[in-house]
């Protein structure tokens, strides 16, 4: 029978407690539920960038966390995410993480980032710069400033105590004593994405008269952003500044170009185009796509590709060409009407053109120009920045509050009018204003982009070709422009150009944890107080005794046991 | 958190019940079984008290947070119920005389420790969050030991005919204190603001006075005087 046998295992255990105890504790464990779903906390976390770019690889690879928050101040760090405050991070400080072999590393930014000083934006971006260019496999994460983020910093300030004490009975004391955190990163890892696709869109006003014969202006502006994350990449100056400029000024010549009267003799084409930021991919593509159409070729008799990249601030405009171009030439006529337009008009700005000559040998481009140049066409871009390597056009610092729409509104005005004197000829006539009354730029229009491109971020690979934001550019081009188009470029299979990353975005998860040592701790309070209990147990009779004797007097007969 | 600390939990919540047992005479007059009898009784009387609360007592959805003060009261009125069980149990099942409060309170508590404090114990200890409540949870099972087993020592007081007269109004009132005691507990901490471990402090000392003057009532019923439970 079964049930003597049980009867048998009974006996078994009942003979020798220890061993039955310890047949039982592994079985408890396995069959214990771990639950990581009460969270006490969570907060969003943005991922730093993540990219393959020509077969080079930027950013870290791994996304996923499940580690012990330290400070990055502390001994230990091996296998453990260190929480650090903007301010505490440098690179030399990054790299000694490295050494250390720090898991992984979650930067707190301040709550606004524009209330930094210039000495903490500079910071920033140099941090960005170089945490971009130094390859890791370590996840870094950066999350905003909240009060909760604030406690974990500073309970996790007040743990690294233990690791620094003087005697090793305060270290355990303070180890015992301090507050934990486990930080976890839930979802799944980042995956390559083959199959993203980057939109370009184009659009175009067509002259007056046969159409292939007429020169043509191609104007363009690429719509994508950069930062250390791309989740907090919002680009207003760079470049949503470029692409409303765009905007505007396809709204202004559709107009002009409706009117048989002001019908110019050229071909106008505007792109916005993709991937500005790795490399101009959306512009290469275009190139080379229009290049070897056999008809309909726009970029056949190409006057000259005016790009606009991060217009939004300051009272500079620099012209960067990559070869000075002639007096003559439609470019330096332009760059002369830009000036006239200047000291007519707007005289507080301040134009002027900067030389870089195209550098074959840097795997990256300077300016979208130089992929229009390197097919020798004429090229130069227009920017208030009066180098390529300002840190400002990749930076999570450029948002809303950096950029001026009464200074977007001004350079649009600006550059129509030196493009209209170019389209029209009319150098001979003076100090005319072609933009007024009905043609002006709208402020409160330009003021109403720069709200939605400051809205969300505008990282490449945040924006897929179906994207919100692209649809939206796409319906703004149509109802100016004819023959709008959007084609989407896809990396090669084989030898990829650029691969982007999904996770740009996590929710991290804070468990209040404590070390084994405070369970130790604690299992010995507990061993204390129980014994304790038992003492007064096994004494109960002494109270009882007591408590008698203020009820009723002992009588003799009376037996207390 | 790790096992280890569910195994704190456990043995700060379980191991007064075993010492308690041993130590009062239960197990030497082998009460175990009649122990087990009053947790079926009690887990009987929560299911007639919960279907009294189904049937007369609608939900009253009142905003999370603010405190219904007249629907806890009339909740905290059907736990007269427990009483009348308690007093059902003693009358019916347990052994002779003064062990008869013992084994009903004892085995009220078990019950009711095991029956709505081992699962949270469970599900939350392991968890990797830590957190005091489990810690205090269990200090709380403790002293509702203490509370059902003086509970039941004031249901046999008040069943008892040689109570003196004079203590039958405190036992009714500490009855009743002892049945509104969840009410109480509520409005003290709407009211003061107390923390959880000032309202675990609160709720210790409300309780061991109860017992003590419970305890001492019992010894001024004058056939007690000569045996007692130990």
């Amino acid at each position: 029978m079964w049930f003597d046998e049980m009867g048998e295992i009974f006996e078994m255990f009942k003979g020798s407690f220890p061993l039955s105890f310890l047949f039982f504790v592994p079985i408890l464990i396995i069959i214990s539920p771990v639950s990581p779903v009460n969270a006490a906390q969570e907060f969003g976390v943005y991922r730093m960038q993540h990219y393959d770019l020509q077969g080079t690889s930027y950013g870290s690879k791994n996304s996923i966390i499940n580690m012990e928050a330290r400070s990055v101040n502390s001994k230990m760090l091996t296998r453990r995410c260190a929480v650090a405050k903007l301010q505490d991070v440098t690179m030399p400080k990054y790299r000694d993480l490295m050494t250390q072999n720090a898991a992984s590393l979650l930067i707190i930014l301040p709550k606004n980032l524009n209330n930094l000083s210039l000495d903490e934006k500079q910071l920033l971006q140099s941090l960005e710069q170089e945490l971009l260019q130094e390859p890791s496999s370590v996840p870094v994460y950066f999350t905003t400033e909240s009060e909760y983020l604030d406690d974990i910093y500073l309970d996790v300030q007040e743990g690294n105590s233990g690791d620094n004490a003087p005697t090793a009975w305060e270290a355990l004391l303070s180890s015992a004593s301090a507050n934990g955190f486990q930080l976890v990163i839930s979802g799944s890892p980042a995956e390559a994405l083959p199959d993203f696709e980057i939109a370009n869109i184009q659009g175009r006003l067509s002259g007056y008269g046969i159409e292939e014969q007429l020169p043509t202006i191609v104007i363009t502006a690429h719509y994508d952003a950069m930062g250390i994350a791309p989740a907090l990449s919002y680009g207003v100056d760079s470049n949503g500044s470029g692409v409303i400029l765009l905007l505007e000024l396809a709204r202004l010549f559709s107009k002009l170009f409706t009117n048989s009267r002001t019908h110019a003799k050229y071909n106008l084409v505007f792109l916005l185009s993709g991937g500005g930021k790795f490399n101009y991919q959306g512009s290469k593509k275009w190139i080379e796509d229009n290049f070897e159409a056999a008809e309909g070729n726009i970029l056949s008799d190409v006057a000259f590709v005016l790009c606009l990249d991060t217009v939004g601030a300051t009272n500079n405009l620099n012209l960067h060409v990559s070869k000075p171009p002639k007096e003559d030439s439609p470019g330096g006529q332009l760059y002369q009407h830009i000036e006239d337009v200047a000291k007519e008009h707007f005289p507080e700005v301040k134009v002027g053109m900067v030389h870089k000559k195209i550098n074959l040998a840097d795997e990256m481009l300077a300016w979208e120009h130089e992929r229009f140049s390197i097919k020798r066409m004429l090229a130069f871009t227009l920017s208030h920045l009066d180098t390529h390597k300002s840190p400002d056009r990749t930076t999570i610092l450029d948002t809303r509050e950096k950029v001026s729409a009464a200074v977007i509104s001004r350079n649009a005005q600006h550059i129509a009018e030196a493009l209209a004197r170019q389209i029209y000829n009319l150098t001979s006539q003076g100090s005319f204003q072609m933009f007024t009354d009905t043609l002006s730029v709208e402020e409160s229009v330009v003021t109403a982009w720069l709200d939605y491109f400051a809205s969300e971020p505008k990282a490449a690979q945040l924006l897929k070709a179906d994207s919100e934001l692209i649809m939206t550019l796409e319906q703004m081009m149509a109802r100016y422009l004819k023959d709008v188009r959007k084609t989407s470029i896809k990396a090669d299979k084989r030898d990829p150009e650029f691969v982007f990353y999904t996770g740009a975005d996590y929710v991290m998860n804070a468990y209040n944890v404590k070390p084994a040592v405070f369970d130790l701790f604690l299992a010995l309070c507990i061993a204390g107080y129980l014994a304790l209990a038992y003492l007064c147990a096994q004494n109960f009779h002494i109270i009882y005794y007591a408590l008698k004797l203020t009820v009723i007097p002992v009588s003799p007969k009376s037996k207390v046991n | 958190m790790t096992f280890f600390h569910f195994g704190n939990c456990v043995a700060l919540a379980y191991v007064p019940y075993v010492i308690v047992y041993k130590c009062s005479g239960l197990a030497e007059y082998s009460a175990f079984w009649k122990c087990v009898q009053a947790g079926g009784a009690y887990l009987f009387t929560q299911l007639c008290k919960m279907l009294l609360l189904a049937t007369f007592f609608p939900s009253t959805e009142t905003a999370t947070g603010g405190l219904d003060i007249t629907g806890e009261f009339l909740k905290s009125t059907v736990d007269i119920a427990d009483l009348v069980g308690l007093h059902i149990v003693m009358s019916k099942f347990a052994g002779k005389g003064q062990l008869k409060f013992m084994i009903a309170g004892m085995g009220w508590a078990t019950a009711e420790l095991i029956v709505t404090r081992f699962l949270p114990l469970w599900m939350g200890a392991r968890g990797v969050e830590f957190d005091w409540k489990y810690i205090q949870m269990s200090f709380d099972s403790n002293i509702s030991l203490i509370h059902h087993i003086s509970v039941a020592m004031l249901v046999w007081l008040y069943s008892r005919s040689d109570l003196q007269k004079s203590s039958l109004p405190i036992v009714v009132t500490l009855l009743g204190l002892a049945c509104y005691r969840p009410l109480i507990v509520e409005i003290l901490m709407q009211a003061v603001g107390l923390g959880s471990w000032m309202l675990l402090l609160a709720k210790a000392g409300f309780t061991s006075v109860v017992a003590l003057i419970s305890l001492q009532m019992y010894l001024s019923i004058p056939s007690q005087g000569s045996n007692s439970y130990y």
